[in-house]
């Protein structure tokens, strides 16, 4: 499904009673299935520009069309049945007082409308329905695999982060947005988040957003890198482009640009 | 002796709604509703007056609950389409309430002396309680069994994905605003029976009945949940109804005793005050479930291929199985 968003605009109030625009007249293309990674300082707009394609934040003017589908004038729910998310915090995106195979349910049944007479056409997650998760995640090699009736609060932060991912690419979504996700994790769980993060992605072959701060992320993984700062492109590179760059050089880039807006 | 203890018993099943109505708005959907309050009286009156006007039990108390529903989506709706605080939302609710209880029951106490019995339950040989015992028991059943089927569905895990974890259930495309109405329409619908039935065996209804319901009904769950630390859905709820029933037992033993009725509120506000504190005295080395706490959390997140633990992410999260 392909993201097209055109003259996007966005600001928030600051202390001190001025107004500051982050957004202005911002446009942004992604094709069928290709994997952004997006990158900037913090204050850049990278998270906000997620918040305003899942619909948490609302922009004041432009559009934003998902497979030439508006999606701006969609309820919050409406529109989160397209869009898979995973968030920084891995307390933020499952229930840690439902087991794994209950939450693993939730995001199945995205696409349905839980809240109503069809939400109660049964008893879920039943005996199949266990045995479904049961067999993707021993498919993904997780050792959760085994533990599908535990309490995800019982989990650590690296396990609920993979439970999260792998909520976010069920239900089909058409867009997955991923908003630093390993941010909270220690390296081993970040390496083996990350390693599932591209395996399901290329296997779901759903057009990602991934914004990270880490410079090795945005050099090994996706098949495009952007940066954004003060609200625009800085810098938009193929995957075949991003080959000639080094961490140095995305580290100049930051510094030239955080110098020019101080100044 | 009997008599007290089937009393209680009664009296325990009489409120048991009530007690499901607060499991559902505090523990289910995580919800401080004021509501209760007023639709506990709302459920108490409108059984009277219609009873007193030959209105089957049953009939009666449908009324009540479609009733309590109505004054549950009010407070929802102000919750959620209004922006105001749950707490607020409640208030305002139970306050009008007050107002529609009154023009409901046209006065402040209605007596119920006449009731026609639709059902001839049987008595158990021990007159009026044992018959009450029969009917509540069935009644409480059928309803314990009707919620546990409900909320193991997806539409009552949506319901506990709200109580739980807003952000998301937002992310997961469930209709938080739709779902807080029903659940706490629900609620309240609940308690508006505990009310009408409560009217009915007590014989009256006052328009100040609902006072401090919403606490009655909280420490009724913790005492419940004190007793069966419940790790599952209909454990939960059978938890509530036997926290029910202890509290009015320990009440009919207190008055056995010899306390005065003018010293109940005090004694019900100490009971409570004592079940609340239960959760919150913890012995040394031994964790909220009362088994022996483990010096590791999750040892699993170490073997082999599994990810690493990350530690400080999980701290301050509810004692898993604490909150089903």
């Amino acid at each position: 499904m392909s993201l097209q968003v055109d003259q996007l605009s966005w600001g928030h109030p600051v202390p001190g009673g001025s107004w500051r625009q982050l957004f202005r007249n911002f446009d942004f293309q992604s094709p069928s299935g290709q994997f952004t990674v997006v990158i900037g300082s913090n204050g850049s707009g990278k998270s906000t520009f997620l918040n305003l394609l899942a619909g948490t934040l609302r922009c004041s003017s432009g559009s934003i069309r998902l497979n030439d589908k508006p999606l701006q004038r969609l309820s919050d729910h409406r529109r989160a049945r397209r869009i898979g998310r995973v968030m920084q915090n891995p307390l933020e995106g499952t229930c840690p007082g439902l087991t794994i195979a209950e939450n693993l349910r939730l995001a199945e049944g995205r696409r349905r409308s839980a809240i109503g007479w069809r939400g109660l056409s049964g008893v879920h997650p039943n005996r199949a329905d266990r045995r479904r998760y049961r067999e993707l995640l021993q498919d993904l090699g997780l050792p959760m695999a085994d533990r599908i009736d535990t309490l995800v609060g019982q989990l650590s932060g690296g396990q609920r982060q993979t439970i999260s991912l792998v909520m976010a690419t069920l239900g089909q979504p058409q867009m997955l947005l991923l908003d630093e996700h390993t941010a909270a994790l220690d390296p081993k769980a970040e390496a083996n988040v990350m390693a599932l993060t591209d395996r399901l992605v290329r296997q779901l072959g759903t057009t990602t957003l991934m914004v990270t701060h880490s410079l090795d992320q945005a050099l090994r993984f996706g098949d495009r890198l952007v940066m954004l700062h003060e609200g625009r492109l800085l810098g938009d590179w193929s995957a075949r482009e991003r080959q000639h760059l080094t961490p140095d050089d995305l580290r100049r880039m930051y510094g030239s640009a955080n110098a020019t807006t101080e100044s | 002796m009997l008599s007290l203890w089937l009393g209680a018993y009664d009296q325990g099943l009489a409120y048991a709604s009530l007690a499901l109505g607060t499991y559902l708005t505090l523990r289910v959907l995580n919800f401080a509703d004021l509501t209760v309050d007023g639709s506990f009286a709302l459920g108490g009156g409108t059984a009277a007056v219609l009873i007193t006007q030959g209105v089957p039990i049953p009939l009666a108390l449908l009324a009540a609950l479609v009733l309590g529903g109505l004054a549950g989506s009010v407070t929802a709706l102000i919750h959620t389409r209004l922006g105001v605080n749950d707490l607020f939302a409640g208030i305002l609710t139970t306050t009008g309430l007050y107002t529609i209880t009154l023009r409901v029951m046209g006065r402040s106490n209605i007596p119920i002396t006449d009731i026609t019995p639709v059902v001839n339950w049987p008595t158990l040989g021990q007159g009026d309680d044992g018959r009450w015992a029969v009917a509540l028991t069935c009644v409480m059943v059928g309803m314990v069994c009707l919620l546990a089927l409900i909320l193991a569905t997806d539409f009552g895990l949506a319901l506990r994905a709200i109580g739980n974890n807003p952000t998301m259930a937002r992310a997961n495309a469930i209709n938080q605003g739709l779902g807080l109405t029903l659940g706490i329409a629900a609620a309240n619908a609940l308690v508006a029976i505990a009310g009408g039935l409560v009217a009915i065996y007590q014989g009256f209804a006052d328009v100040t009945m609902g006072i401090g319901s919403l606490i009655l009904g909280l420490g009724m769950v913790i005492i419940g949940e004190s007793v069966l630390r419940p790790r599952s859905v209909p454990v939960a709820m059978l938890a509530a109804v036997i926290g029910a029933i202890l509290f009015r037992l320990m009440i009919a033993i207190a008055l056995q005793l010899g306390l005065e009725p003018v010293d109940l509120k005090l004694t019900t506000a100490v009971l409570l005050l004592a079940a609340m504190s239960l959760g919150h005295i913890k012995l040394p080395g031994v964790n909220a479930d009362g088994q022996e706490a483990a010096s590791e959390p999750d040892a699993s997140a170490d073997s082999p291929g599994a990810m690493a633990g990350t530690g400080g992410e999980v701290e301050g999260e509810p004692t898993p199985g604490e909150r089903p």
